[in-house]
């Protein structure tokens, strides 16, 4: 990092641009997200278990929104395909511990750097493709990577799902309980988000702006555009395939079909887009926003959930397409609450 | 070797039903740049109103195509004036997100109002078939179900070259300031570009519960379809779709021959994923990504 | 690096879009501190020629060298780092990030690789005031006039501390007043031993400037020599007004 002076730029992100503000000290994004981290520890003990589990669940979808984040939000690239490395994570996770015995310890890292290494060998063919193009190829990856899976049934489990061995004699590494869950999670979303604020706050943050906004002047400004957006799209996939393998080992038995469902990569984007793409704090909030109101809708409109979801998504993208951090930081600015003017923004 | 002929007469077939099902998709990808995610469920809204027209009225899958593309005609021009076209200048994911809701809606709704089981509309005909040479059957539903997509899709390309509506539609996607300085309204253009989608969306789906059983799941293989065909077709040609959904549907077919247990679904996504970094301007369209910056 | 060695040498430079040669057989050579004008009617491939050296084009043949490096076909961030800076014809500020920081990240990235972003900041600061931004720094680009937006695309381009500077119509839309300071600039940076190629349509400032002239036509180059020279030429004029201009001027 960058030592912090009165020349600091403001922080900016892919939506408007906002002059530099009076700033809050350069430790408080540091400082707020260890307050934050304690604040969700000392929370644990309040909990419920289907309390504790719902909040275990916001935790994993506040990791897989911060690395969605970085490929799409930050870098521009809308990635539909972000699950198939949640799912390659889980089945590395499955691989490792069931057939080659190896700790979950071992795997959660190993179920990264695969997921980053696939991502990086798709990304360097698949990152020339723009807009829609780039999605519709990638949801493609992530579907094959399903077909795949189910195929290969001897490694896999194929359709009928893989059981990792998590209790007796059999367990290579003892299944960590709710509380341990609970902690783990935490731990994976604390770090996701930590990433994604390094690179934000420093130097390739510029560069992945700069890829987003333009990517011909970038590259004649001296930016690897390359190098920056495959980098991004490996370290997105290190932190999805990570949640995944922490995803597969709570889950004992998991199946394909679960594992790589184009909903999850859904859910991402929407957290991201309506907490704010291209910031540090917007996916954090869209994830705990989303995931608390999906969990309510699935307890008290069990029915309607998804069809409820599905109007909700709707009126949140017309009435918030740039998001709540920096639908909040133009309204400091203009004092203008009205979010008929969002409207007007990108109407016909 | 017969085998293989049936295979690819059974393709062709396929195909024709795929074309159908993506040319709407096609048409609103390459005029809005928005990618309908709900796609596949208009289609199955389709196929859902041919199954109440001949549940309550006996009208034959391929008669009820008139009504039901009419009924979604009107849905999709209201869909786009009231809702695509508020977000429809947004980043693409903005768009990609409204449809995915609209599409949890729609698939939803008719899981509520139809269950997820499986229907089907049997005709008298449908059924039936007659033998091509030795060992090659043709299912008459099947042909008759390609041979109206062929004749829609070939009578939507009539309508956007030939008619003043058409020429509307084609001028606002290859530049909408300039159309709209030349007086075209482009809000009524999108509606109707999208009200024509769901029409042949509708007419897809009234021909998709003729041949075989549907339920709300489908909606999501139908989009993928669409995607695929457009794709495959490449977005600058206005056959793209056609020839996109032929090449899938035989693809596909043959695939299902050489392949292994379910890996034939894996098909269509790894020939989606080689086109695209391959020859992304797909099989018959013009490159619409180039390293031109401006010359 | 003495006087006489070219800092940028093209070879036979071509370019084909299809059935169109946009550029072809176009040779240079610049030594340090010399300013060649590059004119021609519009789509005489001046602006290809810009992305051909710069990286942003590949060439269908021919070679381009910045000093004795051949960069042929190279991606642009490499020729940026070879000390290659180029502006765009048509602006393209990073429309998310304020003024200075469009800056920062050529000085950021640029040959300089300052990794600080403080000292960047600074850096790029200086580079707002020498082009005449200074105090627009925290500004988003699209709230700047005209002038301005092609101020910013100089000052990214000048961040990179080039030696070969490409600027495509810097001059363009902006007012006779506004002229002058830019012109007095481009000498200023010639005078510092930057080589520069200049295309532009406002003929007469140019040619103020230029030790050279270029003139592109149909892709290939129609002629090329002192100003003076070059701008009495009767093809020249014909190229740019057609033929009866020319026989009424000599009757």
């Amino acid at each position: 990092m960058a030592e912090p002076s009165t020349a600091a730029p403001a922080e900016t992100s892919a939506g408007p641009v906002r002059g530099r503000r009076p700033r809050l000290p350069a430790w408080w994004p540091w400082g707020g997200g260890i307050l934050l981290v304690l604040g969700c520890l000392g929370l644990q003990s309040q909990l419920y278990t289907g309390q504790e589990r719902t909040v275990t669940t916001v935790f994993m979808f506040v990791a897989l929104a911060a690395a969605w984040n970085l490929i799409g939000g930050y870098t521009g690239y809308a990635c539909f395909g972000q699950v198939g490395f949640f799912g390659l994570g889980a089945y590395t996770t499955v691989v490792l511990m069931v057939h080659a015995k190896l700790s979950f310890w071992v795997a959660l890292p190993a179920a990264a750097v695969v997921a980053a290494v696939f991502a990086a060998v798709v990304g360097l063919p698949l990152l020339r493709l723009k807009g829609h193009y780039f999605a519709v190829a990638t949801l493609g990856v992530a579907e094959g990577l399903r077909e795949l899976v189910t195929n290969v049934p001897r490694w896999t489990g194929g359709g009928s799902g893989a059981t990792i061995p998590s209790t007796g004699d059999r367990a290579i590494t003892p299944w960590l309980g709710n509380d341990g869950f609970y902690l783990l999670f935490l731990g994976i979303a604390a770090v996701s988000a930590a990433v994604v604020a390094l690179i934000s706050r420093g130097r390739a943050g510029y560069a992945l702006r700069a890829v987003n906004q333009d990517e011909d002047a970038a590259a004649a400004m001296g930016v690897n555009t390359t190098v920056a957006k495959t980098a991004a799209f490996a370290v997105s996939a290190a932190l999805t395939g990570a949640a995944g393998a922490a995803y597969a080992f709570q889950q004992v038995t998991i199946y394909p079909q679960r594992l790589f469902d184009v909903d999850i990569t859904v859910l991402m984007i929407v957290m991201v887009v309506l907490g704010g793409a291209g910031t540090v704090l917007g996916p954090i909030l869209g994830a705990a926003g989303i995931a608390i109101a999906s969990e309510y809708l699935r307890q008290h409109l069990p029915e309607a959930h998804d069809l409820t979801l599905g109007a909700l998504i709707i009126i949140a993208v017309v009435l918030l397409p740039q998001g709540v951090v920096d639908f909040a930081r133009d309204a400091a600015r203009t004092r203008d609450l009205s979010l008929l003017s969002n409207v007007r923004r990108y109407r016909l | 070797m017969s085998q293989f002929l049936q295979a690819t007469v059974y393709g062709l077939l396929q195909g024709g039903l795929f074309a159908l099902i993506a040319v709407g998709f096609s048409l609103v990808w390459g005029v809005m740049n928005v990618i309908n995610l709900a796609h596949g469920a208009f289609v199955l809204v389709g196929a859902y109103l041919a199954f109440e027209l001949n549940r309550r009225l006996g009208l034959d899958p391929f008669a009820a195509m008139v009504p039901v593309a009419a009924a979604l005609f009107a849905a999709g021009y209201l869909v786009q004036r009231g809702l695509i076209n508020l977000v429809v200048k947004a980043p693409i994911f903005i768009t990609l997100l409204l449809t995915f809701g609209l599409n949890l809606l729609l698939v939803n709704g008719l899981i509520l109002l139809y269950s997820g089981d499986y229907r089907s509309v049997t005709t008298g005909y449908a059924a039936d078939g007659f033998a091509l040479m030795a060992g090659v059957r043709v299912p008459v539903g099947r042909l008759l179900a390609a041979a109206v997509a062929l004749l829609l899709t070939l009578a939507l390309v009539a309508v956007m070259r030939r008619t003043r509506t058409g020429l509307a539609i084609l001028a606002t996607g290859m530049d909408r300031g300039a159309a709209q300085l030349m007086g075209i309204r482009a809000r009524h253009v999108y509606a109707l570009t999208f009200g024509l989608a769901a029409a042949m969306a509708g007419a897809a789906g009234a021909a998709v519960s003729a041949v075989g059983t549907f339920s709300p799941a489908d909606a999501g293989r139908f989009t993928l379809f669409s995607f695929v065909a457009a794709v495959l077709g490449g977005l600058g040609n206005m056959y793209g779709a056609l020839i996109g959904g032929m090449v899938l549907g035989l693809v596909e077919a043959w695939g299902g021959q050489l392949l292994p247990g379910t890996l034939v679904n894996a098909v269509a996504f790894a020939v989606l994923v080689i086109v695209l970094a391959v020859r992304p301007q797909g099989i018959a369209g013009r490159a619409f990504y180039s390293s031109r910056v401006e010359v | 690096m003495s006087g006489d060695t070219p800092v940028l040498r093209v070879r036979g430079l071509q370019r084909r879009f299809g059935g169109l040669l946009a550029v072809s057989g176009v040779d240079l050579a610049l030594p340090a501190g010399r300013v060649l004008g590059v004119i021609g009617p519009n789509g005489a491939g001046k602006s290809t020629l810009v992305n051909l050296i710069s990286g942003h084009l590949k060439p269908t043949a021919g070679s381009v060298l910045i000093g004795d490096t051949d960069l042929t076909g190279a991606r642009p961030w490499r020729i940026a780092h070879a000390g290659v800076a180029r502006t765009f014809q048509i602006v393209k500020p990073f429309r998310g990030l304020t003024v200075a920081d469009n800056v920062t990240v050529a000085v950021m990235f640029g040959p300089a690789r300052i990794r600080s972003r403080a000292r960047a900041r600074r850096e790029a600061e200086r580079v707002l005031e020498r082009v005449g931004l200074g105090g627009k720094g925290d500004l988003p680009p699209a709230e700047l006039p005209v002038a301005d937006a092609r101020r910013l695309e100089l000052a990214k381009a000048l961040a990179l501390r080039p030696r070969v500077l490409l600027l495509d119509e810097v001059l363009a839309g902006l007012r006779a007043a506004e002229i002058d300071p830019a012109l007095r600039l481009i000498d200023e940076l010639r005078g510092e031993g930057l080589t520069l190629l200049v295309i532009e349509h406002i003929v007469q400032a140019i040619a103020a400037v230029s030790d050279e002239i270029l003139v592109l036509h149909h892709g290939a180059v129609l002629t090329q020599g002192p100003p003076d020279e070059v701008l009495g030429d009767a093809r020249v004029i014909e190229a740019y007004l057609g033929h009866r201009y020319t026989r009424k001027n000599r009757s």
